[in-house]
C-alpha cells in the first residue's frame, strides 16, 4: 500500500472518528510521524531480522465494518468450542471491532473492564497519551486506533478469575486492525489478564495492537497470550510497561500461527524491587517468521528482570530472539537473566538470537544464555527402542521442549487450553494429545 | 530365537565385530563376557537397531526373520529389548508416559487391546515393588535426576513391563552395589521362562552368581573365541582374560 493511498484512508478515518479537536490533532500528529518515517526497513537495526514488506505493500483496509450477526454467531460458536470460560469477564473483538453481544463486562470489586471506543475522553489514564516514538507500527497504531480494551484495578483489587481478551478475525482479507490495550492499576492490585488471538478463517490481514501498562507499587499483572492466527496474518505488538517500587508483571506469550509475527516488549522498571518476568514459547514452520524483540530497562537498583523463550522452528521456518538489557548508571544490585532456547527440526530453519547487555552501574548480576539444537539421537534411539514410532517420539521430544514453558502457566485449566494448541500445531498432534 | 552369523559390524571405518557367531534359544540365557574394547556394547546397540553403527556382513536372525531390517520400533514391538548401559535422560517426558505409551505399542503389534490407565496401574504395581521403585517416581521424567542404580532398576522395571521374548542387557550390573544387584537379579530371574531368551552382557562375573547363565561366552577382538558354562565365568574371574586372548591367538 502506497504513501497516498494510506493517507487518503487516515483522512476519511479522521472525519469518521468521533473526539475533541484535541485528539484528532493527536491522530494527525502521530500519521505525520508515521509518514515521516514510513514502515521501518531491515536497515534499520532495530527491525534487522524482519522484513516488513509483506504488510507494507498489502492492501490494507483500516476502517473495517462491524461484524454481521452472522459472523458473531459463528465466533460465539468457535469460543464455545474452545472451552473458553462462559462466566469469565471478557471483552470480544471481531475484525478489529467491539461486540458487545459477545462480552461480559460485569465489574468485579474494584475492577473496570471496558471497550475503549465507551470511554469518554475524561476515563482514559494520561499514559494513554503517551508518545510511542521511536516505534513506527505503534506510532500507525496511534493515528488509527479506535477500540481496544481499558482495564483499571483500584488500589488493592484482585481477579478472581482471568479477565479475557479476545480478538478474533472472521476470515476477510485485508483487514489492518490496530487495537489499543490500557492497563492501569492501582497500588497493590493484582489482575490476571489473558489475551486471545484466533482466526476464523485463514485471511492475510494485519493485526497491530499497543498494550501500554503502568504498574504503581507493589502491584501485580500477569498478563498471558495465546497467538493462535492461522498461517496468513501478519501480527505485530507493542507491549510497554513501566513498573514502580515492588511492582511485579508477569506476561507468558504464545505464539503458535501467524505469517509474519513481531513482538516488542519495552519494560522499563522504574522503582526499586520491580521486577519482570517474560517467558514465551513460539513455533514457527512453513515459512513462517516469529521475532521477539524485547528492551528491559533497568533504572532503578535492586530491580529483577527474567526472560526466557523458547522456539521451536520448522521447515522453512525463522525464529528470532533479540532481547537487549539495560542497566542504567546507579541500578546497582539488579539481577537480569535471559535465555533463548531453540529447537531445530528442518535443515532449512533458521534462527537468529541476540542476547545484549548494556551496563553502565558496576554492581550487577547479569546472565544470559542462548542455545540451538536438534533433537537428540540418543533420545530419539531411547524412544524408538522401546517401541515409539519415529514421528510419534519426535513429536514426544518436541512436546517436551515446550512443556518447560507451559509448565510454567500459573492456571491450571489456561495451561491445558494452550498446551492443547501448542500440540495440535505441532507436526503431528496425536502423541501429545496422548501424554497429557 | 535369535542366530547371528559371520557378523562384521564397524563404525566410522573402524571394524569392531569381526565375524561373529552366536545361536540362543528360547529358554536358555546367554553371557558374553570380555575386556574392555572387545565388542560387547557394539552387539548389544546392533542388535536394538542403533544407526550408527553398520553392519558390513553376516546376518542376524530373530525367529527366523532378517533383525537387521527392521527398525528399532519393530523389533521393539516384536519383543526384543535392550536394557541400556547408559539410559538416557528423557526431560519432559515422564516415566508413566513412556512405559504406557511403549506397552501399547508393543499390545498394538500383538494384536492385543490397549490398557487404559486403571489396568496400567494394575499391572506396573507388582513390578514397581519387586523394582523397590516408589510411586512418585512414575511422574518424574525419564532418567532425569536418577541415581545409577535407579537407572538401572528403571530399566529391569521396563523389561518387566514389555514381557519380551528376547532380552539383551548391557552391562545391567555395572554400577550397582550389592543390594541392587540383588534387586536387579530378581527382576531378571523372575522373568525367566521356556518361551524367553536372554542375552547378558557383562564384564564381571558376580551378576552371573546370581542370574545362572546357561552359556558363557568370551567376545574377544570383535570374535566369540571361547565358549562355556558358569564354570568358564568363575575361571575367567579368577584368571582374567589374557589366557582365552592367547589361546585364541595360538589358535
Amino acid at each position: 500500500m502506497n504513501t497516498e493511498a494510506l493517507s487518503r484512508q487516515f483522512t476519511a478515518e479522521l472525519d469518521r472518528l468521533s473526539g475533541s479537536a484535541e485528539t484528532a490533532a493527536r491522530r494527525a500528529a502521530a500519521f505525520d510521524a508515521f509518514s515521516a518515517t514510513g514502515f521501518p526497513t531491515r536497515r534499520d537495526e532495530q527491525w534487522r531480522y524482519t522484513d516488513l514488506r509483506p504488510i507494507s505493500t498489502a492492501e490494507l483496509d483500516f476502517a473495517p465494518a462491524s461484524p454481521s450477526a452472522e459472523l458473531v454467531s459463528r465466533v460465539s460458536e468457535s469460543l464455545e468450542r474452545s472451552g473458553f470460560d462462559a462466566t469469565a469477564s471478557r471483552l470480544v473483538f471481531v475484525d478489529g471491532s467491539y461486540c458487545e453481544a459477545l462480552s461480559r463486562t460485569t465489574d468485579a470489586a474494584g475492577i473496570s473492564i471496558a471497550s475503549l471506543a465507551s470511554c469518554s475522553e475524561a476515563d482514559l489514564p494520561a499514559h494513554a497519551h503517551a508518545p510511542l516514538d521511536g516505534h513506527p507500527l505503534a506510532t500507525l497504531n496511534a493515528a488509527f486506533a479506535r477500540e481496544g480494551a481499558l482495564i483499571a484495578a483500584e488500589a488493592g483489587a484482585r481477579t478472581a478469575a482471568p479477565i479475557e481478551l479476545v480478538f478474533a478475525a472472521s476470515g476477510h482479507s485485508g483487514i489492518a486492525a490496530q487495537p489499543r490495550i490500557l492497563i492501569d492499576l492501582g497500588h497493590g492490585a493484582d489482575v490476571t489478564l489473558v489475551q486471545h488471538l484466533l482466526d476464523l478463517e485463514p485471511a492475510r490481514g494485519w493485526f497491530n495492537a499497543v498494550t501500554q501498562i503502568v504498574q504503581p507499587p507493589g502491584s501485580q499483572l500477569t498478563l498471558y497470550r495465546l497467538q493462535d492466527h492461522a498461517e496468513h496474518q501478519f501480527h505485530t505488538a507493542l507491549t510497554r510497561a513501566e513498573l514502580a517500587e515492588d511492582a511485579k508483571l508477569i506476561c507468558g506469550y504464545f505464539d503458535l500461527g501467524g505469517r509474519l509475527v513481531r513482538n516488542d516488549f519495552d519494560i522499563r522498571l522504574k522503582g526499586a524491587g520491580a521486577d519482570a518476568d517474560l517467558y514465551g514459547l513460539f513455533l514457527a514452520s512453513s515459512g513462517q517468521h516469529t521475532d521477539n524483540h524485547i528492551r528491559m530497562d533497568h533504572i532503578a537498583p535492586g530491580t529483577r528482570s527474567a526472560e526466557a523463550f523458547r522456539g521451536i522452528i520448522g521447515d522453512r521456518g525463522h525464529g528470532v530472539f533479540n532481547g537487549k538489557v539495560v542497566v542504567h548508571r546507579d541500578a546497582q544490585h539488579i539481577d537480569a537473566r535471559q535465555s533463548s532456547d531453540n529447537l531445530l527440526l528442518a535443515d532449512n530453519a533458521e534462527i537468529d538470537t541476540k542476547p545484549e547487555l548494556e551496563i553502565y552501574a558496576d554492581d550487577v548480576k547479569c546472565s544470559h544464555g542462548a542455545t540451538i539444537g536438534e533433537l537428540d539421537d540418543e533420545q530419539m534411539f531411547y524412544l524408538r527402542a522401546r517401541g515409539l514410532a519415529d514421528d510419534e517420539a519426535r513429536n514426544l521430544l518436541t512436546f517436551a521442549f515446550a512443556n518447560t514453558i507451559l509448565e510454567r502457566i500459573a492456571l491450571p485449566e489456561l495451561r491445558e487450553r494452550i498446551a492443547e494448541r501448542v500440540a495440535a500445531r505441532l507436526p503431528n498432534d496425536e502423541t501429545a494429545d496422548k501424554m497429557r | 530365537m535369535l542366530t547371528i552369523e559371520n557378523l562384521h559390524v564397524a563404525v566410522e571405518e573402524r571394524e569392531i565385530l569381526k565375524g561373529l557367531d552366536l545361536s540362543v534359544n528360547a529358554g536358555e540365557i546367554h553371557a558374553i563376557m570380555g575386556p574392555n574394547g572387545s565388542g560387547k556394547s557394539t552387539l548389544a546397540q546392533v542388535l536394538a537397531g542403533k544407526d550408527s553403527y553398520s553392519v558390513t556382513q553376516g546376518r542376524v536372525l530373530y525367529r527366523g526373520e532378517d533383525l537387521l531390517d527392521m527398525e528399532p520400533e519393530e523389533r521393539a514391538r516384536r519383543g526384543v529389548f535392550l536394557a541400556f548401559q547408559y539410559p538416557t535422560e528423557i526431560p519432559g517426558v515422564n516415566n508413566a508416559y513412556l512405559l504406557k505409551a511403549a506397552l501399547n505399542a508393543r499390545r498394538e503389534a500383538d494384536g492385543e487391546p490397549q490398557v487404559d490407565a486403571f489396568e496400567f496401574m494394575r499391572l506396573i504395581r507388582s513390578r514397581m515393588e519387586l523394582m523397590n521403585i516408589s510411586k512418585e517416581f512414575l511422574n518424574r521424567s525419564v532418567n532425569e535426576g536418577f541415581s545409577g542404580g535407579e537407572k538401572k532398576r528403571n530399566e529391569i522395571l521396563q523389561m518387566l513391563v514389555l514381557e519380551p521374548s528376547l532380552a539383551v542387557l548391557d552391562e545391567t550390573d555395572s554400577g550397582l552395589d550389592v543390594d541392587a544387584l540383588k534387586i536387579v537379579a530378581a527382576g531378571v530371574n523372575s522373568l525367566r521362562s521356556d518361551d524367553r531368551a536372554m542375552v547378558l552382557v557383562t564384564h564381571y562375573e558376580r551378576l552371573l552368581e546370581l542370574i545362572v547363565p546357561d552359556h558363557v561366552h568370551v567376545l574377544s577382538d570383535g570374535r566369540i573365541v571361547k565358549s562355556g558354562d558358569r564354570e568358564l565365568a568363575r575361571e575367567l574371574d579368577a584368571r582374567g582374560y589374557d589366557w582365552v586372548q592367547q589361546e585364541a591367538a595360538s589358535a
